[in-house]
Protein backbone atom coordinates (compact mmCIF):
# COMPACT_ATOMS: atom_id res chain seq x y z
CA UNK A 1 0.00 0.00 0.00
CA UNK A 2 1.36 3.45 -1.04
CA UNK A 3 2.35 6.02 1.31
CA UNK A 4 0.52 9.06 1.98
CA UNK A 5 1.77 12.50 2.47
CA UNK A 6 -0.29 15.71 2.95
CA UNK A 7 0.35 18.62 2.38
CA UNK A 8 -1.13 21.63 3.25
CA UNK A 9 -1.09 24.66 1.55
CA UNK A 10 -0.02 25.32 -2.22
CA UNK A 11 2.09 27.86 -2.48
CA UNK A 12 5.40 27.54 -3.50
CA UNK A 13 6.75 25.33 -0.28
CA UNK A 14 3.69 23.12 -0.78
CA UNK A 15 4.20 21.79 -4.13
CA UNK A 16 8.11 22.26 -3.60
CA UNK A 17 7.51 19.39 -1.11
CA UNK A 18 4.84 17.71 -3.42
CA UNK A 19 7.53 17.27 -5.80
CA UNK A 20 9.77 16.34 -3.37
CA UNK A 21 7.94 13.36 -2.28
CA UNK A 22 7.28 12.14 -5.65
CA UNK A 23 11.10 12.68 -6.48
CA UNK A 24 11.56 9.93 -3.98
CA UNK A 25 8.76 7.87 -3.66
CA UNK A 26 6.87 8.15 -7.09
CA UNK A 27 4.32 5.10 -5.91
CA UNK A 28 3.58 7.63 -3.20
CA UNK A 29 -0.15 9.05 -2.62
CA UNK A 30 -0.08 12.96 -2.49
CA UNK A 31 -2.89 14.87 -1.41
CA UNK A 32 -2.72 18.92 -1.65
CA UNK A 33 -4.65 20.82 0.50
CA UNK A 34 -5.43 24.66 -0.49
CA UNK A 35 -8.03 26.92 0.55
CA UNK A 36 -7.45 29.38 -3.01
CA UNK A 37 -8.83 28.44 -6.63
CA UNK A 38 -5.54 28.02 -7.82
CA UNK A 39 -1.98 26.85 -7.26
CA UNK A 40 1.54 27.00 -9.30
CA UNK A 41 0.86 30.69 -9.82
CA UNK A 42 3.85 33.84 -8.78
CA UNK A 43 1.91 36.13 -6.50
CA UNK A 44 4.91 37.92 -6.62
CA UNK A 45 4.65 38.94 -10.09
CA UNK A 46 1.09 40.66 -9.28
CA UNK A 47 2.31 43.86 -8.83
CA UNK A 48 3.95 44.03 -11.75
CA UNK A 49 0.73 42.82 -13.55
CA UNK A 50 -0.38 46.27 -11.87
CA UNK A 51 1.64 48.37 -12.85
CA UNK A 52 1.70 47.26 -16.18
CA UNK A 53 5.33 45.59 -17.12
CA UNK A 54 3.05 42.50 -17.43
CA UNK A 55 0.59 42.38 -19.97
CA UNK A 56 -1.91 40.27 -18.09
CA UNK A 57 -2.03 37.45 -14.94
CA UNK A 58 -2.41 34.23 -17.11
CA UNK A 59 1.11 35.05 -17.59
CA UNK A 60 1.77 34.41 -13.59
CA UNK A 61 0.25 30.76 -13.91
CA UNK A 62 3.40 28.64 -13.71
CA UNK A 63 1.78 25.12 -14.82
CA UNK A 64 -1.92 24.07 -15.71
CA UNK A 65 -3.91 22.34 -13.33
CA UNK A 66 -3.77 18.83 -15.49
CA UNK A 67 0.15 19.09 -15.15
CA UNK A 68 -0.52 18.19 -11.38
CA UNK A 69 -2.81 15.58 -12.24
CA UNK A 70 -0.46 14.05 -14.75
CA UNK A 71 2.25 13.93 -12.28
CA UNK A 72 0.04 12.16 -9.90
CA UNK A 73 -0.42 14.82 -7.27
CA UNK A 74 -4.35 15.44 -6.01
CA UNK A 75 -4.57 18.69 -5.41
CA UNK A 76 -7.93 19.63 -3.61
CA UNK A 77 -8.58 23.29 -4.76
CA UNK A 78 -10.79 25.49 -2.16
CA UNK A 79 -10.61 23.00 0.53
CA UNK A 80 -10.20 23.73 4.24
CA UNK A 81 -7.93 22.04 6.80
CA UNK A 82 -9.15 22.52 10.50
CA UNK A 83 -7.22 20.83 12.39
CA UNK A 84 -4.28 18.54 12.65
CA UNK A 85 -3.72 15.29 15.22
CA UNK A 86 -0.24 14.38 15.44
CA UNK A 87 -0.99 11.55 17.65
CA UNK A 88 -3.86 10.02 15.71
CA UNK A 89 -2.12 10.64 12.27
CA UNK A 90 -5.37 12.43 11.01
CA UNK A 91 -6.18 15.96 9.58
CA UNK A 92 -9.70 17.23 9.61
CA UNK A 93 -10.64 18.50 6.37
CA UNK A 94 -13.77 20.65 5.60
CA UNK A 95 -15.91 18.35 3.34
CA UNK A 96 -14.16 15.18 3.77
CA UNK A 97 -13.76 14.56 7.51
CA UNK A 98 -10.61 12.75 9.14
CA UNK A 99 -8.22 12.21 6.69
CA UNK A 100 -5.05 9.87 7.57
CA UNK A 101 -1.78 10.51 7.06
CA UNK A 102 1.30 8.94 7.15
CA UNK A 103 3.69 11.93 6.18
CA UNK A 104 2.57 15.18 6.92
CA UNK A 105 3.65 18.98 5.00
CA UNK A 106 2.82 22.19 7.01
CA UNK A 107 3.12 24.79 4.26
CA UNK A 108 0.69 27.40 5.72
CA UNK A 109 2.51 30.03 4.67
CA UNK A 110 1.81 33.88 6.10
CA UNK A 111 -0.67 36.84 6.65
CA UNK A 112 0.27 40.32 6.74
CA UNK A 113 0.46 41.40 10.08
CA UNK A 114 -2.89 42.51 12.04
CA UNK A 115 -2.66 46.61 11.00
CA UNK A 116 -4.02 46.91 14.77
CA UNK A 117 -6.25 50.32 13.94
CA UNK A 118 -10.16 50.48 13.51
CA UNK A 119 -12.11 50.71 10.42
CA UNK A 120 -9.76 47.22 9.04
CA UNK A 121 -13.14 45.47 7.89
CA UNK A 122 -14.20 48.58 5.53
CA UNK A 123 -14.31 48.03 2.01
CA UNK A 124 -11.34 49.43 -0.33
CA UNK A 125 -8.63 47.67 1.68
CA UNK A 126 -6.08 45.65 -0.07
CA UNK A 127 -4.26 42.78 1.24
CA UNK A 128 -1.91 41.94 -2.22
CA UNK A 129 -1.61 38.12 -1.84
CA UNK A 130 -4.24 36.10 -4.01
CA UNK A 131 -4.25 36.07 -7.98
CA UNK A 132 -7.95 35.76 -8.78
CA UNK A 133 -8.62 38.68 -6.12
CA UNK A 134 -5.85 41.06 -7.69
CA UNK A 135 -7.66 40.90 -11.04
CA UNK A 136 -10.53 42.10 -9.57
CA UNK A 137 -8.55 44.79 -7.67
CA UNK A 138 -6.67 45.67 -10.98
CA UNK A 139 -10.13 46.77 -12.16
CA UNK A 140 -10.46 49.19 -9.15
CA UNK A 141 -6.81 50.54 -9.90
CA UNK A 142 -8.23 51.60 -13.17
CA UNK A 143 -10.75 53.35 -11.43
CA UNK A 144 -8.72 54.92 -8.09
CA UNK A 145 -7.23 58.01 -8.15
CA UNK A 146 -5.86 58.43 -5.06
CA UNK A 147 -4.17 55.49 -2.83
CA UNK A 148 -2.07 55.23 0.58
CA UNK A 149 0.47 52.07 0.82
CA UNK A 150 0.70 51.14 4.26
CA UNK A 151 4.54 50.53 5.02
CA UNK A 152 7.44 50.12 2.94
CA UNK A 153 8.08 46.80 3.04
CA UNK A 154 9.01 44.83 -0.17
CA UNK A 155 5.67 44.61 -1.18
CA UNK A 156 5.05 48.19 -0.88
CA UNK A 157 7.89 48.94 -2.80
CA UNK A 158 7.13 47.00 -5.26
CA UNK A 159 2.74 48.43 -5.29
CA UNK A 160 3.89 52.02 -4.58
CA UNK A 161 5.83 51.93 -8.06
CA UNK A 162 3.23 50.05 -9.68
CA UNK A 163 0.28 52.67 -8.45
CA UNK A 164 2.28 55.46 -9.91
CA UNK A 165 2.96 53.87 -13.02
CA UNK A 166 -0.57 53.30 -13.17
CA UNK A 167 -1.31 57.51 -12.91
CA UNK A 168 -2.61 57.02 -9.36
CA UNK A 169 -1.69 59.66 -7.02
CA UNK A 170 -0.04 57.31 -4.53
CA UNK A 171 0.67 58.18 -1.06
CA UNK A 172 3.32 55.91 1.14
CA UNK A 173 3.12 55.97 5.26
CA UNK A 174 5.57 53.93 6.96
CA UNK A 175 6.93 54.54 10.91
CA UNK A 176 10.74 54.28 10.06
CA UNK A 177 12.67 57.21 8.67
CA UNK A 178 13.09 55.69 5.06
CA UNK A 179 12.32 52.87 2.99
CA UNK A 180 12.67 49.38 3.57
CA UNK A 181 14.45 50.47 6.70
CA UNK A 182 13.94 46.71 8.52
CA UNK A 183 16.73 45.28 5.59
CA UNK A 184 18.56 48.40 3.56
CA UNK A 185 20.68 51.42 4.61
CA UNK A 186 19.44 54.91 4.15
CA UNK A 187 22.48 55.81 1.12
CA UNK A 188 21.21 52.72 -0.69
CA UNK A 189 17.22 53.78 -0.29
CA UNK A 190 17.78 57.59 -1.00
CA UNK A 191 17.97 57.05 -4.87
CA UNK A 192 14.65 55.41 -4.78
CA UNK A 193 13.18 57.23 -2.82
CA UNK A 194 13.81 60.61 -5.29
CA UNK A 195 13.07 58.29 -8.18
CA UNK A 196 9.76 58.06 -6.78
CA UNK A 197 9.40 62.00 -6.09
CA UNK A 198 9.93 62.23 -9.89
CA UNK A 199 6.73 60.18 -10.58
CA UNK A 200 4.97 62.02 -7.81
CA UNK A 201 4.83 59.79 -5.18
CA UNK A 202 3.95 61.67 -1.74
CA UNK A 203 6.40 59.50 0.78
CA UNK A 204 5.15 60.33 4.46
CA UNK A 205 7.97 58.69 7.24
CA UNK A 206 8.00 58.84 10.94
CA UNK A 207 4.36 58.33 9.75
CA UNK A 208 2.18 56.13 12.19
CA UNK A 209 -0.69 54.77 10.55
CA UNK A 210 -3.84 55.58 13.31
CA UNK A 211 -7.24 54.55 12.02
CA UNK A 212 -9.03 53.73 8.47
CA UNK A 213 -11.52 56.59 8.23
CA UNK A 214 -14.75 55.25 6.21
CA UNK A 215 -17.68 56.40 5.17
CA UNK A 216 -20.70 53.68 4.26
CA UNK A 217 -18.74 50.98 4.88
CA UNK A 218 -15.51 52.33 2.37
CA UNK A 219 -12.98 53.51 3.53
CA UNK A 220 -12.56 57.39 2.48
CA UNK A 221 -9.19 58.37 4.34
CA UNK A 222 -6.12 57.36 6.19
CA UNK A 223 -5.71 59.07 9.73
CA UNK A 224 -1.90 59.24 10.84
CA UNK A 225 0.12 61.14 13.23
CA UNK A 226 1.24 63.58 10.95
CA UNK A 227 -2.77 63.86 9.39
CA UNK A 228 -5.18 62.04 7.14
CA UNK A 229 -4.58 61.24 3.86
CA UNK A 230 -8.21 61.06 1.32
CA UNK A 231 -7.49 57.67 -0.46
CA UNK A 232 -10.04 55.55 -2.62
CA UNK A 233 -7.98 52.62 -2.09
CA UNK A 234 -5.47 51.63 0.95
CA UNK A 235 -2.74 48.53 -0.37
CA UNK A 236 -1.62 47.27 3.02
CA UNK A 237 1.49 45.84 2.94
CA UNK A 238 2.23 45.24 6.95
CA UNK A 239 4.89 42.68 7.53
CA UNK A 240 4.69 38.89 6.99
CA UNK A 241 3.61 36.47 9.97
CA UNK A 242 3.34 33.03 9.70
CA UNK A 243 0.05 31.24 9.23
CA UNK A 244 0.60 28.78 12.18
CA UNK A 245 -2.86 28.72 14.18
CA UNK A 246 -3.24 25.20 13.38
CA UNK A 247 0.23 23.99 13.46
CA UNK A 248 0.66 25.55 16.96
CA UNK A 249 -2.66 24.28 18.10
CA UNK A 250 -1.62 21.00 17.41
CA UNK A 251 1.16 21.24 19.31
CA UNK A 252 3.88 21.73 16.89
CA UNK A 253 6.72 23.86 18.55
CA UNK A 254 7.15 27.15 17.57
CA UNK A 255 10.19 29.75 17.87
CA UNK A 256 10.51 33.18 18.55
CA UNK A 257 9.73 34.55 15.53
CA UNK A 258 6.74 32.74 15.41
CA UNK A 259 7.99 29.95 13.11
CA UNK A 260 7.57 26.45 13.38
CA UNK A 261 11.08 24.86 14.62
CA UNK A 262 12.70 22.57 12.34
CA UNK A 263 16.05 21.15 11.50
CA UNK A 264 17.82 20.71 8.57
CA UNK A 265 15.70 18.26 7.14
CA UNK A 266 12.64 20.27 7.82
CA UNK A 267 11.34 17.88 10.31
CA UNK A 268 9.16 19.76 13.27
CA UNK A 269 8.74 18.47 17.04
CA UNK A 270 6.06 16.75 16.00
CA UNK A 271 6.58 13.01 14.94
CA UNK A 272 6.42 12.40 11.12
CA UNK A 273 5.28 16.01 10.46
CA UNK A 274 7.64 18.16 8.09
CA UNK A 275 7.14 21.88 7.68
CA UNK A 276 8.49 24.56 4.79
CA UNK A 277 8.15 28.28 3.05
CA UNK A 278 6.91 31.37 5.68
CA UNK A 279 5.45 28.93 8.40
CA UNK A 280 9.12 28.08 9.64
CA UNK A 281 12.02 29.76 10.93
CA UNK A 282 15.58 29.07 9.64
CA UNK A 283 19.12 29.89 11.44
CA UNK A 284 21.43 32.95 9.90
CA UNK A 285 24.67 31.33 8.53
CA UNK A 286 26.66 33.93 10.43
CA UNK A 287 24.80 34.62 13.70
CA UNK A 288 22.60 31.24 14.01
CA UNK A 289 19.47 33.28 15.06
CA UNK A 290 16.44 32.36 13.25
CA UNK A 291 14.71 34.39 10.53
CA UNK A 292 11.01 33.60 9.18
CA UNK A 293 9.72 35.22 6.29
CA UNK A 294 12.20 34.73 3.63
CA UNK A 295 11.40 34.63 -0.13
CA UNK A 296 10.00 32.32 -3.13
CA UNK A 297 13.01 30.74 -3.80
CA UNK A 298 13.40 29.44 -0.18
CA UNK A 299 10.31 28.07 0.64
CA UNK A 300 10.34 26.10 -2.19
CA UNK A 301 14.05 24.81 -1.60
CA UNK A 302 12.76 24.35 1.82
CA UNK A 303 9.64 22.68 0.39
CA UNK A 304 11.92 19.93 -1.95
CA UNK A 305 13.93 19.11 1.51
CA UNK A 306 10.40 18.82 3.25
CA UNK A 307 9.05 16.67 0.79
CA UNK A 308 11.98 14.53 -0.16
CA UNK A 309 12.47 13.69 3.61
CA UNK A 310 8.77 13.12 4.05
CA UNK A 311 8.94 10.63 1.10
CA UNK A 312 11.73 8.62 2.53
CA UNK A 313 14.61 10.28 0.63
CA UNK A 314 17.84 12.29 2.28
CA UNK A 315 18.29 15.91 1.80
CA UNK A 316 19.56 18.38 3.96
CA UNK A 317 18.54 22.48 4.18
CA UNK A 318 21.43 24.93 5.16
CA UNK A 319 21.16 27.53 6.99
CA UNK A 320 20.54 31.40 5.04
CA UNK A 321 22.39 34.14 4.08
CA UNK A 322 19.26 35.50 2.69
CA UNK A 323 20.86 37.26 -1.39
CA UNK A 324 17.72 39.91 -2.15
CA UNK A 325 17.07 41.97 -4.50
CA UNK A 326 13.89 44.00 -6.09
CA UNK A 327 12.52 46.79 -8.32
CA UNK A 328 12.31 49.96 -6.77
CA UNK A 329 11.37 52.91 -8.06
CA UNK A 330 13.53 53.45 -11.55
CA UNK A 331 16.53 51.28 -9.49
CA UNK A 332 16.84 47.69 -8.85
CA UNK A 333 18.58 47.42 -5.14
CA UNK A 334 19.63 44.28 -3.45
CA UNK A 335 22.52 42.48 -1.01
CA UNK A 336 23.10 39.73 1.47
CA UNK A 337 22.89 38.65 4.90
CA UNK A 338 24.05 42.15 6.78
CA UNK A 339 23.63 45.73 6.08
CA UNK A 340 25.12 48.81 8.30
CA UNK A 341 21.45 49.20 9.63
CA UNK A 342 20.98 45.36 10.57
CA UNK A 343 24.48 45.14 11.56
CA UNK A 344 24.66 48.30 14.07
CA UNK A 345 21.21 46.88 15.13
CA UNK A 346 22.54 43.93 16.58
CA UNK A 347 26.15 45.71 17.50
CA UNK A 348 28.01 43.41 15.20
CA UNK A 349 31.13 45.93 14.34
CA UNK A 350 32.19 46.11 10.56
CA UNK A 351 34.82 47.76 8.27
CA UNK A 352 33.33 48.98 5.25
CA UNK A 353 34.24 48.97 1.38
CA UNK A 354 31.96 51.07 -0.85
CA UNK A 355 32.67 51.89 -4.44
CA UNK A 356 30.34 53.55 -8.06
CA UNK A 357 30.86 51.46 -11.10
CA UNK A 358 29.29 50.45 -14.10
CA UNK A 359 27.53 47.77 -15.26
CA UNK A 360 29.48 47.61 -18.53
CA UNK A 361 32.28 49.44 -20.81
CA UNK A 362 31.59 53.11 -20.19
CA UNK A 363 31.06 54.31 -24.06
CA UNK A 364 28.33 50.86 -24.58
CA UNK A 365 24.80 52.15 -25.27
CA UNK A 366 23.02 51.59 -21.89
CA UNK A 367 25.87 51.95 -19.68
CA UNK A 368 24.11 52.01 -15.87
CA UNK A 369 25.44 53.34 -12.69
CA UNK A 370 25.80 50.50 -9.92
CA UNK A 371 26.74 50.88 -6.23
CA UNK A 372 28.51 48.25 -4.21
CA UNK A 373 28.89 48.27 -0.23
CA UNK A 374 30.50 45.21 1.68
CA UNK A 375 30.83 44.93 5.02
CA UNK A 376 33.64 42.52 6.81
CA UNK A 377 34.52 42.21 9.97
CA UNK A 378 37.37 43.81 11.30
CA UNK A 379 40.11 41.98 11.57
CA UNK A 380 39.43 39.04 9.33
CA UNK A 381 37.87 40.85 7.30
CA UNK A 382 35.60 38.30 6.39
CA UNK A 383 32.85 39.36 4.02
CA UNK A 384 29.46 39.94 6.48
CA UNK A 385 27.31 42.13 4.05
CA UNK A 386 26.43 43.69 0.93
CA UNK A 387 23.60 46.25 -0.35
CA UNK A 388 23.71 47.09 -3.43
CA UNK A 389 21.70 49.68 -6.26
CA UNK A 390 22.33 49.73 -9.56
CA UNK A 391 19.63 50.40 -13.27
CA UNK A 392 19.53 46.69 -13.11
CA UNK A 393 22.08 44.83 -14.38
CA UNK A 394 23.70 42.34 -12.75
CA UNK A 395 22.22 43.31 -8.95
CA UNK A 396 20.62 39.96 -8.73
CA UNK A 397 23.89 38.02 -9.84
CA UNK A 398 26.10 39.94 -7.82
CA UNK A 399 23.85 39.20 -4.84
CA UNK A 400 23.79 35.53 -5.07
CA UNK A 401 27.56 35.12 -5.66
CA UNK A 402 28.07 37.78 -2.52
CA UNK A 403 25.71 35.59 -0.11
CA UNK A 404 27.93 32.51 -1.65
CA UNK A 405 31.16 34.62 -0.74
CA UNK A 406 29.77 35.50 3.04
CA UNK A 407 28.47 31.62 3.13
CA UNK A 408 32.41 30.26 2.06
CA UNK A 409 33.84 32.78 4.52
CA UNK A 410 36.13 35.21 1.56
CA UNK A 411 37.44 38.10 2.92
CA UNK A 412 38.41 41.85 1.48
CA UNK A 413 41.40 40.22 0.05
CA UNK A 414 39.58 37.57 -1.84
CA UNK A 415 37.48 39.88 -3.46
CA UNK A 416 39.49 42.65 -4.14
CA UNK A 417 42.16 40.17 -6.62
CA UNK A 418 38.89 38.44 -7.86
CA UNK A 419 38.97 38.31 -12.08
CA UNK A 420 36.02 39.48 -13.53
CA UNK A 421 34.66 39.25 -17.53
CA UNK A 422 35.19 42.04 -19.56
CA UNK A 423 33.48 42.78 -22.75
CA UNK A 424 32.20 45.93 -23.31
CA UNK A 425 28.68 45.23 -23.83
CA UNK A 426 27.78 42.99 -20.75
CA UNK A 427 31.01 44.05 -18.37
CA UNK A 428 33.10 46.93 -17.32
CA UNK A 429 37.09 46.63 -17.07
CA UNK A 430 36.62 47.68 -12.85
CA UNK A 431 34.11 44.94 -11.14
CA UNK A 432 32.39 47.31 -8.28
CA UNK A 433 33.05 44.46 -6.23
CA UNK A 434 36.62 44.30 -6.67
CA UNK A 435 36.84 48.22 -6.22
CA UNK A 436 34.71 48.00 -3.05
CA UNK A 437 36.44 45.20 -1.01
CA UNK A 438 40.21 46.85 -2.45
CA UNK A 439 38.77 50.67 -0.90
CA UNK A 440 37.85 48.22 1.67
CA UNK A 441 41.50 46.98 2.59
CA UNK A 442 42.38 50.84 2.79
CA UNK A 443 39.66 51.61 5.10
CA UNK A 444 40.84 48.69 6.87
CA UNK A 445 44.49 49.60 7.07
CA UNK A 446 43.15 53.65 7.86
CA UNK A 447 41.67 52.30 10.67
CA UNK A 448 44.77 50.06 12.13
CA UNK B 1 -1.64 22.66 23.56
CA UNK B 2 -0.73 26.34 22.94
CA UNK B 3 3.09 26.21 21.48
CA UNK B 4 2.98 30.52 21.40
CA UNK B 5 6.72 31.46 21.40
CA UNK B 6 5.55 33.29 24.75
CA UNK B 7 8.15 35.55 26.35
CA UNK B 8 10.77 34.56 23.97
CA UNK B 9 8.76 36.38 20.73
CA UNK B 10 7.69 39.17 23.09
CA UNK B 11 11.90 39.78 23.28
CA UNK B 12 12.38 39.09 19.95
CA UNK B 13 9.60 41.50 18.81
CA UNK B 14 10.38 44.01 20.69
CA UNK B 15 14.26 44.06 20.77
CA UNK B 16 14.32 43.54 17.01
CA UNK B 17 12.15 46.83 16.41
CA UNK B 18 13.90 49.44 19.01
CA UNK B 19 17.39 48.22 17.97
CA UNK B 20 16.83 48.74 14.48
CA UNK B 21 15.17 52.25 15.42
CA UNK B 22 18.07 52.76 17.44
CA UNK B 23 20.34 51.55 14.62
CA UNK B 24 18.49 54.29 12.30
CA UNK B 25 20.02 56.74 15.14
CA UNK B 26 23.08 55.96 15.08
CA UNK B 27 23.65 55.73 11.27
CA UNK B 28 21.67 59.44 11.19
CA UNK B 29 24.36 61.08 13.52
CA UNK B 30 27.12 59.33 11.80
CA UNK B 31 26.14 59.84 8.37
CA UNK B 32 23.77 62.18 8.17
CA UNK B 33 20.57 60.03 7.16
CA UNK B 34 16.89 60.68 8.17
CA UNK B 35 16.60 60.12 11.45
CA UNK B 36 13.75 58.35 13.22
CA UNK B 37 11.31 60.28 15.45
CA UNK B 38 12.14 60.90 19.30
CA UNK B 39 10.68 58.19 21.39
CA UNK B 40 7.14 58.73 23.26
CA UNK B 41 5.98 56.98 25.66
CA UNK B 42 6.99 54.36 28.56
CA UNK B 43 7.73 51.50 26.26
CA UNK B 44 9.52 53.23 23.90
CA UNK B 45 11.25 55.46 26.14
CA UNK B 46 12.32 51.93 28.33
CA UNK B 47 13.35 50.44 24.71
CA UNK B 48 15.35 53.16 23.26
CA UNK B 49 16.78 54.98 26.34
CA UNK B 50 17.51 51.95 28.27
CA UNK B 51 17.17 48.59 26.57
CA UNK B 52 19.27 49.42 23.85
CA UNK B 53 21.99 51.52 25.21
CA UNK B 54 22.58 48.37 27.82
CA UNK B 55 22.43 45.53 24.89
CA UNK B 56 25.04 47.77 23.05
CA UNK B 57 26.90 47.71 26.06
CA UNK B 58 27.31 43.82 26.29
CA UNK B 59 30.26 42.06 24.13
CA UNK B 60 28.91 40.18 21.25
CA UNK B 61 29.78 36.55 22.73
CA UNK B 62 27.32 37.30 25.94
CA UNK B 63 24.50 39.03 23.32
CA UNK B 64 25.23 35.66 21.21
CA UNK B 65 25.02 33.27 23.89
CA UNK B 66 21.98 35.27 24.99
CA UNK B 67 20.31 34.78 22.01
CA UNK B 68 21.09 31.36 21.32
CA UNK B 69 19.30 30.34 24.64
CA UNK B 70 16.09 31.50 23.07
CA UNK B 71 14.12 28.74 21.67
CA UNK B 72 14.10 28.06 17.97
CA UNK B 73 15.32 26.42 14.54
CA UNK B 74 18.99 27.16 15.45
CA UNK B 75 19.06 24.69 18.45
CA UNK B 76 18.37 22.16 16.13
CA UNK B 77 20.67 20.10 13.73
CA UNK B 78 21.99 22.16 11.24
CA UNK B 79 25.04 21.43 9.18
CA UNK B 80 28.25 24.14 10.17
CA UNK B 81 29.70 26.26 8.15
CA UNK B 82 31.35 25.56 5.35
CA UNK B 83 35.20 25.14 5.55
CA UNK B 84 37.94 26.19 2.85
CA UNK B 85 39.02 22.73 0.98
CA UNK B 86 42.12 21.83 -0.89
CA UNK B 87 42.91 22.36 -4.65
CA UNK B 88 40.40 20.54 -6.94
CA UNK B 89 43.07 18.55 -8.73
Amino acid sequence: MPRKTVIIGGGAAGLGSAGGVKAADPGADVVVYTEYEDVAYSPCGIPYVHGGEIPDFERLFLAGKQAYVDAGIDVRYETTVTAIDTAAHTVTVEGEGTVRYDQLIVATGWNYADPGVSGGDLEGLYYVKNIRKAMEWDKVIGETKRAVVVEAGPLGLEMVTALAHRGVETHLIDPNPYALAMMADPDIMAPVEDSWRELGVHLHFNTTLEEFVGEGGRVRAVRTSTGELPADLVVISTHKTPNNALAEAAGIKVGSTGGLIVDERMKTSAPDVWAAGDAVEIPHGLTRTPLQGLTGSHAYAQGKTAGTNAGGGERAYRAVYVPWGTPAGKWVIGGASFGEATATALGIPYVLGVAEGISRARYYPGVQKIKVKLLAEPGSLRLIGAQMIGGGEGIKERADFLAQAIRFGMTFHDLSTMENVYSPAIGALNEPIVVAATNGLAEAKKKG
Amino acid sequence: MATSPGFAGWLRTNSEHYLLVAAHRSLARRTGSPAPRDPKGLKEIFWLRIFAPVYAALPWPLRSRIMRTMPGSHRQTWAPPPRPQGPAV
